[in-house]
């Protein structure tokens, strides 16, 4: 339902002025709402302030418009009874009570405002902050879609609730109670008659929201799967270019198109009667109050201005029942939110204790009998031992999938070994806190990933600190510097959508940079270079083996050019350690780094 | 604006209709008060003929009014059905459309709407169009009959009442006008500011890995942050001025009505009117003054259509940029010289940008030869082969295939001819072998297996849960890198078209699959024109000859050998990737 996953600028606009249109809408039900409701209180009770001017406000509106009516009313009498002398003080009660009621609306506006913002500015935030501190292995779990619709949809649902439909929901009950007593202190039997048209409106909306639920969850799938094809042929319309399928595309959506217009055409004509609908039954609550009242006013029971005062009245009484209907899903709706971000909130966050002080003297990396599985049962390191000497360059080779990210992935302790340890210097990585041993280790990730900001920025990630000239230095050995440069604006270009201006190798080139310029203790390259050609790459690697002299690397790749000058490569299949050597001993000793390298340079003549 | 007009103009009977109904509606709305003041003036005050309250005239006026009542919503719903029909189906014309033009759109285009724009372009833009169609019917003709049915029937109640109205009147108006003059441009900058905090969000989730190892959890919350308070800032502003608008409103209307009181009041002095008569034109002034309050609300739906609206026309306006060549018949894609391909003097840049790309480009590729291009990266390898199947056109010079000039064919016949596997390999959310048989449907279980044996992923597919069965997930996603190029490459194979052309696309492929693959495609493939963007020296050795391109013009072609002895460019790579070694050089 709310599921649907809203990755690109869906977010809804903020929601201004009554929710027309939301009633029929699909709603789900929270699973404890009692434990949701206690923690939204929390929230609530940091704005208590907020939240008390909003029901003070909220009082003094209900009260001012209740009451000005009867102002009216009695107006009216004294025109029917010609007692115009009195007619001017009664006007003047009602023009301040309306004044009031104006005043107290604005206030309500303001103190909602206020509300809403300040809530929702704490949950979002805490939802970040805990995103954001999650494990990497939940992240990787969870559907990115899923988690940006929490933080957009869910968040702003349940600050929408709290900053209006609470509000609306204690005018609503009192305008309610206020009504019904005015009306009874006028006429019992023109309240109760009142009352039955107004009970005929609330079932007729019930019944008509339930047979709208239907199409809109339809009509709710089918625009999902509509987007999916929008979304998939968009983005691969050079495949679709290129395999002549641009009709074959064309007629699926326009089947899909055609099919929710159908349903939607249904859903709406069905919500759209609810409108002429609410309207009769409106009015048929003002013929009747008419009739009726003129009836006991021609027998005398009433006065004709107490005709006038039920007419706003019955209006007056039929609104909030309505409102009270249609809230109920709402809140709903927003507790289900408040769920997803609460399950969120109670992830353990990634543990950030341990030693501060960073362990690394040499540089020696040890793995000891290290087992890994990301989904239990399925293991995918085993018993893998590796010891990298202070200061050597070492390669990771073998095919895709035999676990050579998984053990960048441990070292780094984005997860942790099922058992084992792993040792830098002779210190456990467990025992060291995660910050101080992601100080010391630089990485480049497979996928290269840029930030909105400055290429200067996106350079200067670790540490905006650090002057141009270690920039400069930096860029120039890891060959980015001429990307930059060709940038209309240089290193000041702002790099929009992840660096979408740049091509796979550019983009390559710069993390590689940006990790250059952290200057870190121990550098791990994980096909950072998959995509530069191999005479960039070759300039690169010969300024990284003066920069990274001294300190130990670890380098992943495909391509053996690569790797060969490694001071030991660790050839891998299927989470094993097959076996280790230089190049020169790899290759005298005939196994499978032979065959890789032989179909590599000799592929042809085999 | 125009072009979405046309779309609204089929449909202009049902909102002819709609609006026609609309219009019936509120006339029966605003007949109701004047019964109403006859049932009081007459029927209970008895101030009519009759001189005395008179019950059964209160009965047959009552009786008339539901009967007015259970039209008007009748013909509420029927306004509400035709709207319907039209908005929705004009939405979905144009939505078709729009969706028809995108998939025709050439490469260039694409790049200069991008991606994302385009995807939200069918979606939302289409909504707001939708909304705006279906506002303009309902609640435009709704306020504009409420304000002037309504106007008509205060005044012809009583010429004093007017005064009142025209007070009032301007002092709405002004206020509407005050807040959508304030607020609009605002929504940009709110619309902006969501955008830019959604990205946020965005980025950092699928960056987590960055930030987390470069340590940054602190800086991108504070990021998050200053974001989200700059939005809520701004949204804060919006809400204030929208609030002011309901109170103002409520003042104003609620002082006419005591206004409309108190000369009703001087007029039942004076006997000009009954007292019944003040009641319905407090109704009538409610009306109108409510009416106006519905008009600012949708004023932002209408601007926002309007700008959505401005969005779609672009799209549907937009000139095909690659004219449609004649030549349809697949005859001229036949016998001996169909594989052969000849650049004449090509030069090439990107619409819109005045760097060259490609500068005099002279080559011929015979019918059946395989052909590798080397260069260091952006050296206009790609635009070059992207000018063969006329994803773009060359600014200078010819390109032929078949010894004519791609311009001349039909774009479907010239692609059916040339099948490029892309260096991005994309797939759909379908079966694997949906994805393999995407450019030929027809295509028998064999075959696709045959193509996939060749392309070294037959294997992989039979250990997926269920065979070639199994669903991929958005964007290949269930597939490692390796994976998905595997897939793109049987696809495209499976073609079978003369020329076949693989953009680096067996970059994630392990050494001794990628050697595989090309074994298979030398024995399977003899006869077509293969041309392949390689960056590994020993995939390109094999080929009958290696372009090495540098800087957008040829530098040399030839054999490894040759090019060893002839090229510095060809040189400097080869070296770079064999650097102090011996062994793989002996095993010639």
């Amino acid at each position: 339902m709310s599921e649907q996953t809203t990755s690109k600028s869906t977010m809804t606009m903020g929601r201004f002025g009554p929710a027309r249109g939301r009633m029929g809408a699909p709603t789900e039900k929270p699973k404890n709402s009692k434990g949701a409701l206690k923690r939204l209180a929390a929230y609530l009770s940091a704005e208590r302030m907020r939240v008390l001017l909003l029901l003070a406000m909220i009082l003094i509106t209900v009260a001012a418009g209740v009451l000005a009516p009867r102002y009216q009313s009695s107006a009216i009498d004294r025109l029917v009874d010609r007692r115009f002398g009195e007619i001017p003080r009664l006007l003047g009660f009602m023009l301040i009570c309306y004044i009031i009621s104006g005043i107290g609306t604005f206030l309500q506006g303001y103190a909602s405002a206020r509300l809403s913002q300040g809530v929702i500015r704490r949950l979002r935030g805490d939802l970040f902050h805990k995103i954001i501190g999650l494990p990497i292995g939940y992240i990787d779990a969870h559907a990115h879609g899923d988690l940006m619709s929490r933080m957009t949809n869910d968040a702003e649902n349940v600050s929408n609730v709290i900053s209006q439909s609470l509000g609306s929901l204690f005018s609503s009950l009192l305008t309610l109670i206020g009504t019904a007593v005015m009306m009874l202190t006028y006429s019992v039997p023109l309240t109760l008659l009142t009352c039955l048209t107004v009970i005929g409106s609330v079932v007729v909306t019930n019944v008509l929201s339930r047979i709208m639920r239907r199409y809109y969850l339809k009509r709710q799938t089918l625009l999902g799967n509509l987007n999916g094809i929008v979304e998939e042929k968009i983005t691969g319309l050079k495949t679709v270019t290129a395999y002549n399928l641009q009709d074959e595309a064309s007629d699926e959506f326009t089947a899909t198109s055609n099919e929710l217009t159908r349903t939607a055409i249904k859903a709406d004509i069905i919500s759209s009667t609810m409108g002429p609908i609410m309207n009769m039954l409106n009015n048929m609550s003002f013929v009747i109050v008419a009739v009726f009242g003129a009836w006991f006013a021609v027998k005398g029971y009433i006065s004709v201005g107490v005709i006038s005062a039920f007419t706003i009245y019955s209006r007056q009484f039929s609104r909030p029942i309505n409102e009270m209907a249609q809230l109920y899903g709402q809140i709903q709706t927003a507790l289900a939110g408040a769920e997803r971000i609460f399950t969120v909130m109670d992830e353990p966050s990634e543990d950030m204790s341990g030693q501060e002080e960073s362990p690394v003297t040499e540089g020696t990396i040890e793995f000891k009998h290290v087992d890994f599985s990301y989904v239990p049962g399925k293991q995918v390191i085993f018993d893998f031992n590796l010891k990298v000497e202070p200061g050597k360059k070492i390669a990771l080779v073998g095919s895709t999938g035999c676990g050579k990210t998984t053990v960048v992935n441990l070292l780094m302790r984005f997860y942790d070994p099922d058992s084992g340890e792993i040792l830098i210097d002779g210190v456990k990585t467990t025992d060291i806190s995660r910050k101080t041993l992601r100080d010391d280790v630089g990485i480049v990730l497979q996928d290269s990933m840029l930030f909105t900001d400055t290429v200067r920025g996106n350079l200067k990630y670790a540490n905006s600190e650090l002057t141009d000239e270690d920039m400069m230095n930096a860029a120039r050995i890891s060959n980015c510097d001429q990307v930059a440069r060709a940038l209309p604006d240089g290193y000041d270009t702002v790099l929009t959508g992840a660096g979408a201006s740049l091509s796979q190798g550019q983009k390559q080139l710069l993390t590689i940079g940006r990790a250059f310029l952290s200057l870190p203790k121990l550098l791990i390259l994980d096909e950072a270079t998959s995509s530069v050609d191999t005479r960039t790459e070759k300039h690169i690697q010969d300024a990284m083996s003066e920069l990274m002299k001294n300190r130990t690397s670890l380098i992943i790749a495909h391509r053996l050019s690569t790797i060969r000058d490694a001071d030991q490569i660790v050839v891998m299949d299927k989470g094993h350690i097959v076996e280790t050597g230089t190049h020169e001993e790899l290759l005298a000793k005939g196994g499978m780094y032979h065959t890789l390298y032989m179909t590599q340079f000799a592929g042809q003549s085999t | 604006m125009r072009t979405i007009f046309t779309y609204a103009k089929k449909y202009i009977v049902l909102a002819m209709l709609s609006s026609a109904f609309m219009i019936a509606e509120v006339a029966l709305d605003l007949i109701q008060p004047r019964m109403m003041a006859r049932i009081v003036n007459e029927g209970i005050l008895g101030l009519g003929g009759s001189g005395h309250p008179d019950i059964s005239l209160v009965i047959s006026v009552g009786i008339r009014m539901i009967l007015l009542v259970l039209l008007g919503s009748i013909t509420g719903i029927l306004s509400a059905v035709f709207v319907n029909l039209a908005a929705q189906n004009a939405g979905n014309d144009l939505r078709k459309d729009c969706f028809a033009r995108i998939m025709h759109f050439s490469f260039s285009e694409v790049d200069h709407f991008s991606t994302g724009s385009l995807i939200t372009r069918t979606t939302g833009d289409v909504d707001q169009v939708q909304h705006l169609i279906s506002q303009m019917v309902r609640s435009v003709v709704r306020c504009g009959m409420f304000f002037v049915g309504g106007t008509y029937a205060l005044v012809s109640l009583n010429l004093s009442f007017s005064v009142i109205l025209v007070v009032a009147l301007p002092l709405i108006l002004a206020d509407i006008i005050f807040v959508v003059w304030k607020t609009n441009p605002l929504f940009n900058l709110l619309q902006k500011k969501m955008d830019s905090l959604n990205n946020v969000i965005q980025e950092d989730i699928n960056g987590i890995r960055v930030v987390k190892s470069f340590v940054q959890e602190k800086r991108e919350n504070a990021r998050f942050d200053d974001t989200q308070d700059d939005l809520l800032q701004t949204q804060f502003k919006v809400t204030m001025l929208m609030t002011f608008l309901r109170p103002v409103m409520n003042i104003v209307l609620n002082l006419a009505i005591v206004a409309i009181i108190l000369v009703g009041g001087i007029q039942v002095r004076e006997g000009a009117i009954m007292p019944g008569t003040v009641m319905a034109a407090i109704t009538y002034i409610s009306q109108i003054l409510n009416g106006m309050m519905l008009l600012a609300m949708i004023f932002q739906t209408i601007s926002r259509g309007v700008v959505s609206a401005g969005r779609l026309s672009e799209i549907l306006n937009a000139k095909p940029e690659l004219e449609e060549g004649v030549l349809k018949k697949t005859e001229h894609l036949t016998g001996r010289s169909v594989g052969e391909i000849v650049f004449d003097h090509v030069s090439f840049h990107y619409p819109g940008q005045s760097q060259e790309i490609l500068h005099d480009i002279n080559l011929r590729i015979a019918s059946g030869e395989t052909v590798a291009i080397v260069g260091v990266t952006g050296c206009g390898k790609t635009s070059l082969i992207n000018l063969i199947p006329r994803f773009y056109d060359v600014t200078a010079g010819t390109v032929k295939v078949g010894r004519i000039d791609v311009r001349r064919y039909n774009k479907a016949t010239l692609r059916n001819a040339v099948t490029v596997c892309l260096q991005k390999s994309e797939l759909f959310a379908v079966t694997i072998k949906e994805n393999i048989a995407l450019g030929n449907p027809d295509a028998q279980d064999e075959e696709i297996r045959e193509a996939a044996r060749c392309a070294q992923a037959d294997s992989f597919i039979n250990e997926q849960p269920d065979g070639y069965d199994t669903i991929v997930a958005q964007g290949g996603m269930s597939l490692s890198g390796g994976q998905r190029q595997r897939v793109a490459i049987a696809r495209a194979l499976l073609r079978k078209s003369p020329i076949l052309i693989l953009d680096d696309s067996t970059s994630a492929l392990d050494l001794k699959t990628e050697a595989a693959l090309y074994q298979a495609l030398r024995e399977s493939y003899r006869n077509i024109t293969k041309i392949m963007i390689v960056q590994r020296i020993a995939s390109a050795r094999q080929a009958d000859k290696i372009i090495v391109l540098d800087k957008g013009t040829i530098d040399a072609v030839g054999t490894h050998e040759e090019l060893l002895k002839e090229s510095q460019v060809y040189r400097d790579i080869y070296e770079s990737q064999s650097k102090n070694d011996e062994g793989g050089e002996s095993r010639e």
